[in-house]
């Protein structure tokens, strides 16, 4: 069973294009058409509008939120060919840097994981993808990739950080060495894998599955296992999963997930990694669960009908 | 049949798509249109949750399933394109009156964990009996509590949810009580059959007030229900009371009392099985032949002809499954019947042979007039001894994972999933200890047992603590020392440190420097020390003098986190010494400051600034040398930055440069003439 347990109107006029929460689930930050990023305190069901930031010139593709330990931070993205990075300053939310470095729309930003710094990767539709850093004292500083996709790059996902070798833990001020990589996928139907080989970002991996655009990549968050797994949706109505088994990122196989009867736009996988959602394709959201070891305890054969449970006890309608 | 009400309401297929997104406990869901690089739109339709879908690897069971379900949600039909669905599963753990189930299953659970491994055979058995007993109180006193809310609430649609809720409970505890009696104890031809008749007692309880009302009446055996209940009697075994109720008709009706001195008397010899170890099975089987037998010849003999009730009985007492049949209503359940049955046709019936009288006694009393239910599959796959169909069907059916995962956690312990089909065993339990988990994480408070089940998840259990306790809301201090313990109690270094950050970056914000110094020094951050010990020395730059003094006093070690903070120590040190009047020392310890460069160039101007109050005492202070080296490094200054360019420009600046060759030319002065004369002397 499932409740919806808050309904953020969020007055929005025109296409909302994509919803995130922060870290904590406590705050809500969406971006549209209308081309206005919002932010919504909904602790508790409640909704309240922190901030309605305007900067963009025309639809807002997508937010991301950083990670709480450098502060309040969202990216946005646009058909406007911006990325804006909002910060809270004092209680109130601004413009804190704006990159204006693409010749077209950017269709996707993702933050790095924590560990390597402030570092945002954008996807954009004239192929390049973009590496902002932040290096103190509001300074950003920009790695570009020209050429990542032909036509143009539609998703970016960064890996989990993983620290290669050892696992003791580095003495405390020493960075560890940690290998940076992410994953883009793009209307060459490719998914790219990335690799910063010092300081220089090299195409690590070509991943060919798909026979038409590559609409969104996801890296799966690590469980702590030497495999690395990503998923990707296209427009041929394919969900891939791929997997590689070696710490060297060598060899990636696809596994077809399923074949859906339409596009499909967006994956995204949970905290856990252990289910992996699909919007799009036949006209659903489909969720999904690796079954491990033959793991399939909970959920089973389709048997119990479409469209609810029956309630345990006997004779009892199902109302839930 | 409804359809299910759809979570977006008012979600137009043609016109729109979902767009999905998730939070650390809960979905996001909001309808979008994809499909801006030149895609086209489609149809969709979010139909809510059912349990997922698997990508199988071939393995038993795994198939898919589209996300479908019912919900709870609002339903208005406003127009749902600006709106932001926030969905949450696994509502139970904000069930206020469930809290006791969560908080004291958690109790029972970690003592199961931490239990004597070493004992062996009976105690051991005895010992898993008792938890799991332990369990079922646990559900039983929830249920009581709930019942005693829907009773004194009000608000109907409450009272609802409360009765809901204790028949859910109800059948937990019944599934539980009979994996108890099967997999737990594992009962024995003989004492298996007692411990269904328990159990049988104990769950079928319509007609307790139908029993209850005829027992308090006058004259019972008058009653018009009083031959229903001497069948309930009889159809439970239990003969004493039967046989009591019987002696009252007796005496009421001394036309009789042949017939009831008869059937009393076959009632008081019923061969039962015994707890105790005072007859073998085969001694049993022997006399319950006999005593067979001469029910059997009772009843052909036309004994009881006269009286239908009592023919009735003795028809039930030689197991005849159609007079136990027409007593459907005063047992009401198909598992009621099968012990009824068992009782008087196989009171020896081993755990193996369950499973046939299971299927046929559901097939005869349900009749085919009504289908099997799936409380009523779940207590089919117990008596089949499926115990993993019986996990598998409980997963789907209930709401919540707390009864599957305690359940296959007991089970596991009495090392019954390995012997199964062991490959998935062990894993199972883990499983769903991981998802009932991981569900305690989403709520404010519950999320500290969460930690405990993790705890003892080998596999997976640390990984996803460190995934989920990155996710709490710090929302105060005390709560982020209390996630800090646990991370730091399990070696979570890199947790520690995250949270530390987090906690440093909303001090700084909040402009509390102070703690947000002692959490980056917790932190180890060497680089937010540094912003933050600059933040100190620009506030005293502005201000003339630190905040945060104790802190900065005492930070011994870690004064040495980053060059900024020890300059931030020293130089504050400096302060403390000039405080107590001990100018040499802190002349020493000024002068050291630049020439070691631990003092950054911004700062030096200051310093030197500080130094005046020093070379202007009366006493002389510092040495020859001491002033040559600082005449040296207001030249340095001065000079040799660019920067400084700007102090020529600067009136300030250039009188204060001004007054300092002033001063130190002066001191050089004095210095070299006490220098000189105590060499003289």
């Amino acid at each position: 069973q499932v409740s919806v347990i808050n309904t953020v109107d969020t007055s929005h006029e025109d296409m909302i294009h994509d919803a995130q929460m922060d870290y904590y689930g406590t705050r809500l930050a969406t971006c549209s058409s209308d081309r206005s990023v919002k932010i919504f305190d909904v602790r508790n069901g409640g909704q309240i509008l922190i901030a309605d930031l305007r900067g963009h010139e025309g639809p807002v593709w997508q937010v991301a939120w950083a990670h709480p330990m450098y502060g309040n931070i969202l990216a946005s993205c646009s058909y406007d060919r911006k990325v804006i990075i909002w910060k809270e300053e004092n209680g109130t939310w601004e413009k804190t840097y704006e990159y204006t470095g693409h010749d077209s729309s950017v269709n996707s930003v993702c933050w790095a994981p924590h560990d390597y710094g402030l570092i945002l990767a954008c996807g954009s539709s004239d192929g390049a993808i973009s590496l902002l850093t932040y290096t103190g004292d509001g300074q950003w500083e920009v790695k570009k990739i020209s050429n990542a996709h032909t036509i143009g790059c539609n998703a970016v996902s960064w890996a989990p950080a993983v620290v290669p070798g050892s696992l003791i833990e580095q003495p405390s001020g020493q960075k560890p060495n940690y290998i940076k990589r992410f994953a883009s996928g793009g209307c060459d139907n490719l998914v790219k894998i990335w690799k910063d080989e010092e300081g220089q970002w090299k195409e690590e991996q070509k991943l060919e599955a798909h026979s038409d655009w590559v609409r969104d990549v996801a890296w799966a968050p690590s469980i702590g296992l030497p495999t690395s797994t990503i998923a990707s949706c296209s427009q041929d109505g394919r969900v891939f999963i791929w997997t590689c088994d070696d710490a060297s990122g060598n060899s990636w196989s696809p596994k077809l997930l399923h074949k859906f009867n339409d596009v499909v736009w967006h994956v995204s996988w949970s905290i856990t990694a252990n289910i992996l959602a699909v919007s799009g394709g036949d006209n659903k959201v489909t969720l999904w669960k690796e079954s491990v070891d033959g793991l399939w305890a909970c959920i089973s054969d389709v048997n119990k009908g479409q469209g609810g449970v029956s309630a345990v006890t006997e004779g009892q309608q199902n109302e839930q | 049949d409804t359809v299910p009400p759809q979570v977006v309401p008012g979600a137009d297929p043609s016109a729109r798509q979902l767009c999905f997104a998730w939070g650390p406990a809960e979905v996001l869901v909001c309808e979008t249109l994809f499909g801006r690089a030149g895609g086209f739109r489609s149809r969709c339709l979010f139909r809510s949750p059912c349990p997922s879908r698997f990508w199988g690897e071939g393995t038993v069971g795994a198939a898919a399933r589209a996300l479908t379900g019912s919900v709870t949600g609002t339903g208005d039909g406003a127009s749902g394109s600006s709106r932001v669905f926030v969905v949450r599963r696994d509502q139970d753990i904000y069930i206020q009156t469930l809290r006791k189930l969560f908080n004291e299953s958690h109790g029972i659970f970690m003592g199961l964990q931490r239990s004597e491994e070493e004992l062996a055979g009976k105690s051991r058995k005895a010992q898993l009996v008792q938890v799991s007993k332990n369990y079922r109180s646990v559900i039983r006193a929830c249920m009581e509590d709930m019942h005693q809310a829907a009773v004194s609430t009000r608000d109907p649609a409450l009272q609802g949810q409360y009765s809901t809720q204790v028949s859910i409970l109800s059948a937990m505890e019944l599934i539980w009580n009979l994996c108890e009696i099967l997999f737990v104890e594992a009962a024995t031809a003989g004492p298996l059959l007692l411990r269904l008749l328990d159990w049988v007692r104990l769950h079928v309880c319509d007609v307790d007030s139908m029993v209850r009302e005829v027992l308090s009446s006058e004259s019972p055996s008058k009653h018009k229900l009083f031959w229903n209940v001497v069948d309930v009697f009889v159809l439970q075994g239990r003969m004493d009371e039967a046989r009591h109720l019987l002696s009252k008709e007796a005496s009421a009706n001394p036309a009789s009392m042949n017939m009831y001195k008869i059937l009393d008397d076959l009632m008081k010899k019923m061969p039962v099985p015994s707890l105790g170890n005072t007859q073998t099975l085969t001694e049993l089987e022997l006399k319950w032949q006999h005593w067979h037998e001469e029910c059997q010849r009772y009843l052909q003999d036309g004994t009881f002809a006269s009286n239908p009730h009592m023919e009735s009985i003795c028809k039930i007492l030689l197991g005849d499954e159609d007079a136990i049949l027409e007593k459907k209503e005063l047992m009401t359940t198909w598992y009621h019947f099968l012990v009824t049955r068992l009782l008087y046709s196989h009171p020896t019936v081993k755990p193996m042979e369950l499973r046939f009288y299971a299927q046929s006694s559901m097939d005869l009393f349900l009749g085919g007039e009504s289908s099997p239910e799936p409380l009523d599959m779940i207590l089919m796959a117990a008596f089949e001894f499926e115990m993993h169909q019986v996990i598998k069907e409980c997963s789907i059916v209930l709401s919540n994972w707390w009864f599957v995962a305690h359940l296959t956690d007991l089970l596991d312990h009495c090392k019954l999933l390995q012997s199964h089909n062991l490959y998935f065993g062990s894993n199972m339990r883990e499983f769903l200890l991981l998802e009932y988990a991981s569900g305690l994480f989403s709520h404010h408070s519950l999320w500290q047992l969460g930690v405990d089940y993790f705890d003892h998840c080998p596999e997976y259990g640390r990984v996803y603590l460190e995934l989920h306790i990155e996710r709490i809301p710090l929302s105060t201090e005390q709560k982020a020392l209390k996630v800090l313990r646990i991370c730091e109690q399990r070696q979570m270094h890199e947790q520690v440190r995250s949270i530390c950050k987090i906690m440093a970056m909303k001090a700084l914000r909040n402009n509390r420097l102070g703690s947000a110094l002692s959490w980056s020094i917790r932190a180890k951050d060497a680089a937010f020390a540094t912003l933050i010990s600059d933040r100190f020395l620009k506030d005293y730059c502005e201000r003339g003098c630190f905040s945060d003094l104790d802190l900065i006093d005492n930070l011994g070690p870690s004064m040495l986190l980053s060059d900024r903070l020890t300059f931030l120590g020293k130089y504050r040190e400096f302060h403390r010494l000039y405080g107590e009047k001990r100018f040499p020392e802190a002349a020493r310890l000024l002068l050291t400051l630049m020439t070691a460069h631990i003092a950054p160039c911004s700062f030096w101007m200051t310093l030197l600034t500080d130094a005046l109050p020093l070379l202007e005492q009366k006493e002389v202070i510092f040495s020859a040398e001491q002033t040559y080296e600082l005449m040296r490094c207001l030249e340095d200054l001065t000079a040799g930055n660019p920067d400084k360019q700007k102090f020529q420009d600067d009136d300030v600046e250039t009188t204060k440069v001004e007054m300092l060759r002033l001063a130190l030319a002066r001191n050089l002065a004095r210095v070299i003439v006490k220098e000189g004369t105590m060499e003289g002397s």
